[in-house]
């Protein structure tokens, strides 16, 4: 029994599925599989029940369009693509259960009306439509202004180097491609191929900056129609890659799709004034403005170091003062504002810690010194230097040695790797990692640890901030073999760690659709990881503990953990390292870590 | 027809020598780019005060890049399946050129007649390799779905022109010089020497054919991804652990980019003043370079 439906423009057929595993892949649902699944669970389908799952797209009845690169540029109300319950990458167990949910809704039709969400149904910028044509040309215009400043050694001196390495070295090989979360965890979607976006913009600067002739145009495929709807497509699938270049570590050449997402970024931000809210408006722009990106005043910020005290005292029984703007100490920490917001255990463990060992420290209530972040880092290369800029001039003024930063990933990325090359003379200012710092803390035994109060199982999630794109992937290791006797290894770990999916910005962007992409697909690999790490001990009982030492990557952890129920049902929490430490110490009595707390 | 394929020949060659000289002119000039790196394991971040601390050293760059270029490295561990043919086909082609290099060495240093056919052996299984790793990878560009995608036309006809010269070179020293390497070795001599310059003007097909193909490889090369690959060493796309320390060549020259203009257009930029006034929000009375 057979029949078609037609759903957002694309022809599905529906039909009986027999629910029995493949022989091949031992997915339920023959070739293709059907073992897909949303959050919202329903119970499983018996072994060789036959069940008639609606909406659900029977993955070898869908023919999907195949999507080239040439149809970034079609006209068109619908979406290239719409990925659906079927498409997902399978999880396993206990998540291996099919639903019927989407895995993101679509726009409601008005809204479809007012923003760009042709690329797959989401809108993450909120980019408005062009009212006349004449906008639209406008638009394409100053895209192509901006392309050219991207590849004009002049305007594009920061990135010039590499950009043009990535754009000229790629031989297509796609070895990249199964690199990539968002591509795998999304089905193979076409348009999140990692060189997808980076083949349209090599083929369009062909075109319409080299102005290749029509035969060598023909023999190059240069054959995309630069149009509005390109560019709006290219907008939102900058905002598609999470930039953990995992691609490029794949890559056999050293091309960097990553670097070419972000670059896309920039040029759209610094041309055309177009980023996500969330990263630039509220992120950027009120950091600059305002010194943090959360809006905690000084006054504020210095109310929370007083009510972390009297935390510190009433819960551990030990009175610390905590340092707020001592001249002279020989570090500096400094903290991304969403720990204060959202997690002060962590900037309360960083002082327990730092007090025990007897360290000579500092925290800064100067505006731009209690905050750590820099959205810059992922899109715009202005608002990364002048935010740079600001965190290190707190750190001169107060005449300290060094910056440490604290369990923030993008903010290692930015201020101690990226920054390096904009910050010169007195403004090269000494600024290093916690975890070096920490590892030899607790590695020396200047603390005193009993890992016996750490004894649940414990796994790491590597943000890709501090492992891949900066190198330091044992420090950590070193601390929690040293602290939970049954610390374990996701697969794979380390440099081929995968994004948690909230990477580049993904973790705070929220409007429209995009949280429910970011929870169903871009973080589906890490929820999958972690599913996996965990399963002999599922039971909800049995204390389970992801340690991510960043404040992305845990916002994400955290969004995942609520989205499929993982806290409630089995028992999975996420945290910082620096908790997991003073859980550690042998003087705290009570227990650091609440397990009850989300 | 002989002038002509003296001249593009030659003219060949000048063209090579010129394109590099600009490539790498254009490699040397680029302007130094931000710290945007990635790393292949534990780099000098992982320690304390890590701008104290001693980069990797020059020897070991060297040894990633011969590990990277001979043996194709990272095509073994990241696409082992392409990685057969691609290193059949590299390493057939790597020893077709030292057995060019050969030739032309052996030609002058020793006389022609007293070779073995040892050179034959060498050259027969260079070109045996070379053609069998590009018959593959042009196979499975072909046939294989991920190989096929974004695959321009112009590299197909890359793979057909590359088993053509080898078709050629074959057709030369077994056809032509019937597979005798004293003939083959006389041959060059006279080349390189000028020692016949009427046989320059009036060469046999199957050389004069070869030499046409050399041609066009030597106009392409300069534009080719093997040479994009060598530049990546010079500027540390990957794995660049040298720090920016004051004073340094680094440092200063960041410092003359600082002084640049900021042309961008978005209305936070500021557009119209240089980067150190944009990116420190002051302003500054800045000489370029300073």
């Amino acid at each position: 029994m057979a029949r078609s439906c037609l759903r957002n423009g694309i022809l599905y057929n529906k039909r009986k599925i027999n629910f029995t595993p493949s022989p091949l892949t031992g997915e339920v649902g023959g070739e293709g599989g059907l073992g897909t699944f949303t959050p919202h669970l329903n119970p499983p389908p018996q072994k060789g029940e036959e069940i008639f799952l609606g909406v659900i797209f029977e993955a070898m009845g869908t023919e999907k369009k195949k999507i080239r690169l040439q149809d970034i540029s079609l006209r068109t109300e619908e979406p290239l693509t719409i990925v659906t319950t079927d498409d997902l990458m399978p999880l396993p167990p206990p998540l291996d259960r099919t639903g019927t949910k989407p895995p993101y809704p679509l726009l409601p039709e008005a809204k479809k009306k007012e923003v760009e969400c042709s690329l797959d149904g989401v809108s993450a910028i909120s980019l408005p439509k062009p009212k006349n044509k004449q906008e639209e040309k406008h638009l394409v215009e100053r895209f192509l202004r901006g392309l050219e400043k991207l590849l004009s050694q002049n305007d594009n001196w920061l990135f010039w180097q590499p950009l043009i390495q990535s754009l000229e070295t790629c031989v297509r090989c796609q070895t990249c491609s199964d690199a990539c979360p968002v591509y795998v965890s999304s089905g193979r979607q076409e348009i999140y191929r990692p060189t997808y976006k980076s083949e349209v913009l090599r083929r369009i600067i062909n075109k319409y900056i080299k102005k290749r002739g029509n035969i060598l145009s023909k023999l190059t495929g240069d054959d995309i129609e630069l149009n509005w709807p390109a560019v709006a497509r290219l907008a939102e699938l900058a905002y598609r890659c999470s930039l953990c270049r995992r691609c490029a570590q794949h890559c056999p050449l050293g091309s960097d799709n990553g670097l070419i997402g972000r670059e896309l970024r920039k040029l759209f931000s610094q041309e055309m004034g177009i980023a996500p809210k969330e990263i630039h408006d509220a992120g950027t722009v009120q950091q600059l403005k305002v010194g943090v990106s959360t809006g905690i005043s000084s006054s504020a910020f210095q109310g929370m170091v007083e009510f972390m005290e009297d935390e510190i005292e009433e819960k551990w029984g030990k009175r610390i003062n905590i340092p707020v703007d001592k001249e002279g100490a020989d570090i500096l920490l400094i903290h991304n504002s969403g720990e204060f917001m959202s997690w002060i255990e962590n900037p309360v463990a960083f002082a327990i810690i730092f007090e025990a060992a007897g360290l000579s420290w500092t925290l800064s209530s100067e505006i731009y010194g209690y905050e750590a972040t820099n959205y810059g880092t992922w899109y715009d290369d202005v608002q990364l230097a002048r935010i740079s800029i600001k965190q290190v001039e707190v750190a001169r003024k107060l005449k300290v040695k060094k910056m440490v930063m604290g369990e923030c990933g993008h903010a290692h990325k930015g201020l101690i790797v990226i920054a390096d090359r904009v910050l010169v003379d007195e403004m090269n200012f000494s600024r290093e990692s916690f975890l070096p710092l920490l590892a030899d803390l607790v590695c020396d035994e200047k603390l005193k640890l009993d890992p016996a109060k750490n004894n649940f199982a414990v796994t790491l999630h590597d943000p890709c901030n501090f492992v891949r794109l900066m190198g330091i992937v044992e420090p950590q290791r070193r601390i929690l073999k040293k602290i939970c006797p049954q610390f374990r290894e996701m697969e794979p770990h380390g440099l081929e760690n995968y994004c948690c999916g909230g990477g580049s910005g993904f973790a705070i962007m929220n409007s429209m659709n995009f949280k429910e992409w970011r929870e169903n697909i871009s973080g589906r690999m890490k929820l999958k990881q972690i599913l996996e790490t965990f399963n002999d001990v599922l039971d909800p009982s049995i204390k389970k503990y992801v340690c991510a030492p960043c404040s992305n990557c845990k916002g994400q952890i955290r969004d995942l953990i609520d989205a499929y129920h993982l806290g409630q049902n089995y028992g999975i929490r996420s945290g910082g390292l620096a908790e997991l430490v003073v859980n550690a110490m042998a003087d705290i009595e009570k227990s650091f870590i609440e397990w009850d707390s989300p | 027809m002989g002038g002509l394929i003296l001249f593009i020949f030659y003219g060949s060659i000048l063209f090579f020598i010129i394109a590099m000289a600009l490539c790498v002119r254009k490699c040397i000039n680029a302007p130094v780019h931000l710290h945007w790196e990635l790393y292949k394991g534990s780099s000098i971040y992982e320690l304390t005060e890590w701008w104290t601390k001693t980069h990797t050293t020059l020897g070991g760059k060297v040894w990633s890049v011969i590990l990277d270029i001979l043996f194709l490295r990272e095509f073994y561990y990241r696409n082992r399946r392409f990685w057969y043919p691609l290193f059949v086909f590299h390493i057939g082609l790597y020893l077709l050129i030292f057995w060019h290099l050969w030739l032309f060495i052996r030609a002058v240093i020793a006389s022609p007649e007293t070779a073995s056919g040892f050179g034959w052996m060498w050259g027969t299984a260079a070109t045996a390799m070379t053609f069998v790793g590009g018959a593959v990878i042009l196979w499975m560009r072909v046939k294989d779905e991920d190989l096929k995608i974004h695959y321009p036309p112009i590299h197909y006809l890359k793979w057909v022109f590359i088993l053509l010269t080898l078709l050629g070179g074959v057709y030369a020293v077994d056809l032509h010089f019937k597979s005798s390497v004293p003939a083959l070795l006389k041959y060059v001599r006279e080349q390189i020497t000028f020692a016949d310059f009427e046989h320059k003007l009036r060469p046999s097909l199957a050389p004069a054919l070869h030499i046409l193909f050399a041609s066009v490889w030597l106009i392409y090369l300069p534009f080719s991804h093997v040479f994009q690959l060598f530049f990546r060493y010079y500027h540390y796309l990957k794995w660049d652990e040298v720090p920016n320390l004051r004073g340094s060549e680094i440092e200063r020259r960041v410092k003359e980019h600082l002084g640049r203009p900021v042309n961008w257009s978005a209305p936070h930029i500021q557009s119209g003043k240089r980067w150190r006034e944009v990116a420190s929000e002051m302003e500054f009375s800045i000489t370029k370079g300073k």
